[in-house]
């Protein structure tokens, strides 16, 4: 049996008092295609920049490790995920998130409203930006690639097959041979 | 007015409040349904959240920022039992940018308060007793960035008191096993109010009748919600008024325990926001403890004047989990054909932090088994508290499952014969179920036969099934198939408010209530039955969440939105729409200088109706009126008069001139839901689900290539909302039977994998293939015959994997989540 018999007072070790970061640097980011110039701390990541800083809330902390895809932004054209990149390692570098997806009226929207492709919605900007850059560099996935694409993506409720149907659906529009539905609720 | 008009309208108005009346504690068949039906059970509704969600706009409490606000985190145990001897925090303060530091031994922590959870209980917001690794405890440390304070509660030096301590619930069962919780339970680790005792009939009479009896054991592991938000909070004073933002999924029950507060703050001086909440299913919500976090930011924020946010780490979430931990004992006597004449079962379940529930409720509700006796004992051990966690069910389905499996396999019978056989209620047949129906109203359909018709075309049973261990597939892999089944539900004793108005110059619809968002899409559903009863487009009608708990509309607690909510929101629209056309015949702007004639003169309301939002003549549908040009424009100054003292009129009589004639069209209504719990209610309605595996027998792999889930829901409103639950819900529910579970270091108590790596949610490719087939048979006790979905799947489905895996291999597994060493265990090859 599991036991810890004993009584006596421990000392729980203590660690030295832990000196606060000194060396702070500036950095140069293109978000959505606005300059930010922003001085950062070393340790802060991409995602709590965008979140925090620039009060770009859809880029989401889920889990906080790189193992979810909800803070997925993408960099240079690549999906990356923001809450394992440092700010400070962006300098310079374009980031395009979902706000910018958003504003560019990217047909995913729309499809991902149209099939109910969230419930929660908490992990759902992520999924958007990662689906999107499926579409960028592969304007007409079959359901194995957008399965493999997708699949870094973690939806506590399930909504999986609805984001095969939409991303299936927005390729169909971006390529011409689905006329895009009107939508509402832009502004 | 007339006397004849009056009495009309008051004829009208009292019938309306008398269905209103009749639906209260429903137990009976809706009775004044809607003749047709343009919004509702249509599909292709668009979501009234999507484009915020889907856009990354929705606010959700995590994402709450304000000027100057603080960032607080709490000291947790490293011991899984250990009480703080002392606590210094003088390295902690002078870190840089720590604010406060709040310790249980501080003045204004010496207190109990109700924190909230089911219904409020009175505990000390912050105690220096741990009894689980992980435990909020001792300190709570707010500093300017949430970095800071976790840097400063390295820097707290405690000295720890370790107590012994057990994990095992049946270890914790034995005499002399340490105490998890001496301060709870000072005599063992089963509290006499931790027993639960149900059943009907004498289970020895059953199993002297019975031609065979089975005994058999499980164990389910620990599994737990994973919400995608961490908890956290916002508290602001703005002077004597008290501003918190909650993640809460019961954000009315969060504003009682909160004005208990700090001596008693008035209802009205709490602004409580509830946003969109990153889901926990129950979770949280439902703990006794869980506005401590609250509580402590609301102390932390008056000592420092500024905004506090509290926060969990996503570690920390993990130590609470589903109720559905424990092992399980049955005994069940059967005849060859297939009736179950007793069942008998024991369940040791971990942490219920809640009142304990019964495990063998579903042979009571949903069965014709006359002899049943459950006993759940709600042993504590050192972990973390388990509630319901979508939902309480689990353990009454997974024993339904596995005695009709058991029990089909013992015998050489298809399970779906077990299941017909014994289909029924309150141990009488299915005959005796159908009078009932009758009797209440209720269309008189056979549910489970109709849900197994469906499912079993889906999945090919017919073709696929084969006696347990019989067919291995080309790759090498053995194919399993499983059926299971029960009945829906919608369980919760309820209430709810909602109101209702008419906004000026447009005529839109705005429904106000409480959010309680956790995904289900039900604002758009109380759309559409607002706009068909109203006769609206649904695109006019907007659910809006007041920016506090005002309303206390029901929350999605136990399935029960829709059933609660969807009848006030249904009353509410009624009683606008009486209200609505009793104005439209009554005279207009009565003021002390003139008043002018109704818009439809002559008419009384009973002769009118309203389409598209217009109100017209039933008689003579050219006699119309827009509901906009009726209600007239917002912000009008009241008659002007003429240079020769003449009032100018206004609207359709007179000049155009934006005055208001109408009175404000409001109205609202409520609903009140006893809970099934309490016998009250038989259910009609049955869910079956059906699933397909492959089992490599080298490596225990198990693959969920197929479900099929089958629900009757009564009556669809809004078809993509209900799919959403039941594929939704099988992902969690596969996730739960086969990947899931917290583990905890024995030797030192330690929770090994609280994070997303080591804990396995499912992923896209996690099931091959799942189709979601609603029936819709109108044996609902909610509006239009409806009843909830949206714990069924998540709740049914997990043990399913177990006889799955069992007509794969033809052995029986003995625990979930059903792992790889598991099945190789099984298979006696580990």
């Amino acid at each position: 049996m599991p036991h810890i018999g004993d009584k006596q007072p421990v000392s729980q070790p203590v660690s030295e008092p832990v000196p606060r970061p000194v060396s702070l640097g500036t950095v140069t980011l293109t978000v959505n295609g606005e300059v930010h110039e922003l001085i950062v701390e070393p340790q802060w990541t991409l995602q709590y920049v965008l979140h925090d800083k620039l009060g770009l809330i859809g880029t989401k902390e889920f889990c906080g490790e790189g193992a979810c895809g909800a803070c997925t932004v993408i960099l240079e054209g690549r999906p990356v995920l923001s809450c394992l990149m440092l700010a400070i390692e962006c300098d310079g570098k374009n980031i395009e998130t979902i706000e910018g997806i958003a504003r560019a009226n990217h047909p995913l929207i729309e499809a991902y409203i149209k099939h109910s492709c969230m419930q929660c919605g908490f992990c759902t900007p992520g999924f958007v930006v990662t689906a999107k850059a499926l579409l960028d560099r592969n304007p007409d996935p079959s359901i194995e690639e957008i399965k493999e694409a997708m699949v870094g993506n973690l939806c506590r409720c399930g909504t999986y097959p609805a984001h095969i149907r939409a991303i299936e659906e927005a390729a169909a529009i971006l390529r011409g041979v689905l006329v895009a539905q009107g939508g509402e609720g832009r502004d | 007015m007339t006397d004849e008009k009056q009495r009309s309208d008051e004829r009208l108005w009292a019938e309306e409040k008398q269905r209103m009346l009749e639906s209260f504690d429903n137990k009976v068949a809706d009775r004044y349904p809607l003749k047709e039906f343009h919004n509702i059970g249509r599909r292709g509704v668009r979501r009234t959240d999507g484009y915020e969600k889907a856009t990354g706009a929705a606010r959700y409490t995590l994402d709450v920022q304000l000027p100057g606000m603080l960032y607080g985190r709490f000291l947790t145990s490293p011991y899984p039992h250990a009480r703080i001897v002392s606590l210094d925090t003088s390295a902690a303060e002078a870190l840089p940018g720590v604010r406060t530091i709040i310790r249980w031994d501080d003045p204004e922590m010496d207190v109990e308060v109700p924190l909230a959870g089911h219904e409020l209980n009175s505990i000390r917001p912050l105690s220096n007793i741990a009894h689980w690794q992980g435990e909020e405890v001792g300190a709570f440390v707010c500093a300017d960035s949430e970095e800071i304070a976790e840097q400063a509660l390295k820097l707290l030096k405690v000295e720890w008191e370790q107590r012994p301590f057990v994990l095992d619930v049946e270890k914790a069962l034995e005499p002399g096993a340490p105490l998890s919780n001496p301060e709870y339970n000072p005599d063992g680790n089963l509290a006499p109010n931790d027993i639960y005792v149900e059943g009907h009939g004498d289970p020895e009479k059953g199993f002297a009748e019975a031609d065979k009896i089975l005994e058999f054991k499980f164990t389910f592991g620990q599994n737990t919600w994973v919400g995608p938000e961490r908890p956290c909070g916002v508290w602001r004073w703005n002077g004597e008024y008290a501003e918190v933002w909650v993640k809460q999924q019961r954000p009315h029950i969060a504003k009682r325990a909160i004005s208990q507060w700090f001596g008693g703050i008035p209802m009205n001086k709490i602004d409580l926001h509830c946003l969109y909440q990153g889901a926990s299913f129950g979770g949280w919500s439902q703990m006794g403890w869980n506005l401590g976090g609250m509580y402590c930011a609301a102390v932390a924020a008056k000592r420092t004047g500024r905004p506090v946010k509290w926060l969990f780490s996503r570690r920390e979430d993990f130590y609470g989990g589903e109720m559905d931990a424990g092992v399980f004992y049955l005994k069940v006597g059967c005849k060859l054909d297939g009736t179950i004449t007793a069942v008998e079962e024991r369940g040791v379940v971990v942490n219920q932090a809640m009142p304990v529930f019964g495990i063998a409720k579903h042979f009571i509700d949903n069965t014709r088994v006359p002899h049943v006796r459950g006993r759940t004992e709600a042993v504590w051990v050192n972990r973390g508290p388990n509630v319901p966690t979508r939902c309480e069910q689990n353990l009454n389905c997974y024993s339904l499952c596995w005695v009709t499996n058991r029990v089909a396999d013992a015998l050489g019978l298809d399970p779906i014969e077990v299941a017909l056989k014994n289909d029924g209620a309150e141990g009488h047949d299915i005959e005796w179920l159908n009078a009932r129906k009758a009797e209440l109203g209720f269309p008189v359909r056979d549910s489970l036969r109709e849900c197994i018709a469906a499912g079993k075309a889906a999945i090919g049973w017919d073709q696929k099934w084969h006696p347990p261990g019989t067919k291995r597939l080309p790759n090498g892999r053995m194919h399993g198939m499983a059926f299971t089944w029960t009945h829906e539900w919608d369980d919760s004793a309820g209430s709810s408010e909602v109101g209702i108005y008419i906004e000026r110059n447009d005529g839109t619809c705005t429904i106000l209530g409480c959010r309680a968002d956790g995904g289900q899409n039900a604002e758009t559903t109380y759309c559409q039955i607002a706009a068909d009863e109203l006769g609206y487009p649904v695109e006019m009608v907007r659910f809006k969440h007041m920016d506090d708990a005002g309303f206390f509309t029901m929350t999605p607690d136990t399935s029960t939105n829709l059933s609660v909510n969807g009848w006030a929101v249904r009353h509410a629209a009624r009683l606008l729409k009486q209200r609505i056309l009793e104005a439209a015949v009554a005279p207009r702007g009565v003021t002390q200088l003139t008043s002018f004639p109704p818009a439809f003169p002559g008419k009384r309301p009973e002769e009118l109706d309203i389409k598209d939002a217009v109100i017209f003549e039933k008689a003579n549908p050219e006699n119309r009126m827009s509901v906009a040009d009726f209600v007239g424009p917002s912000g009008a100054q009241g008659p002007i008069v003429s240079p020769i003292g003449e009032p100018i009129l206004a609207g359709r009589e007179g000049l155009g001139y934006p005055m208001r004639l109408t009175p404000p069209t409001f109205d609202f209504a409520w609903h009140v839901q006893r809970g099934t719990y309490l016998g009250l209610r038989l259910r009609f309605c049955r869910q079956a689900h059906f699933m397909e595996v492959e089992v490599d027998p080298e490596t225990g792999e198990v693959e969920v290539t197929r479900v099929v889930t089958v629900n009757d829901v009564g009556k669809v409103i809004n078809w993509e909302g209900c799919e959403g639950q039941a594929y939704g819900g099988a992902y969690m529910g596969v996730g739960r039977g086969r990947t899931e579970e917290v583990v905890w270091d024995p030797r030192t108590g330690i929770m090994l994998n609280g994070n997303l790596l080591n804990y396995k949610i499912p992923t896209l490719m996690d099931i091959g293939e799942i189709q979601t087939v609603l029936l819709e048979t109108g044996m609902g006790y909610g509006p239009y015959g409806a009843v909830g979905i949206g714990e069924d799947v998540a709740t049914v489905l997990p043990a399913l994997i177990g006889p799955a895996v069992h007509n794969a291999l033809g052995v029986w597994i003995d625990r979930y989540p059903v792992t790889p060493d598991v099945v190789l265990a099984a298979l006696g090859k580990a």
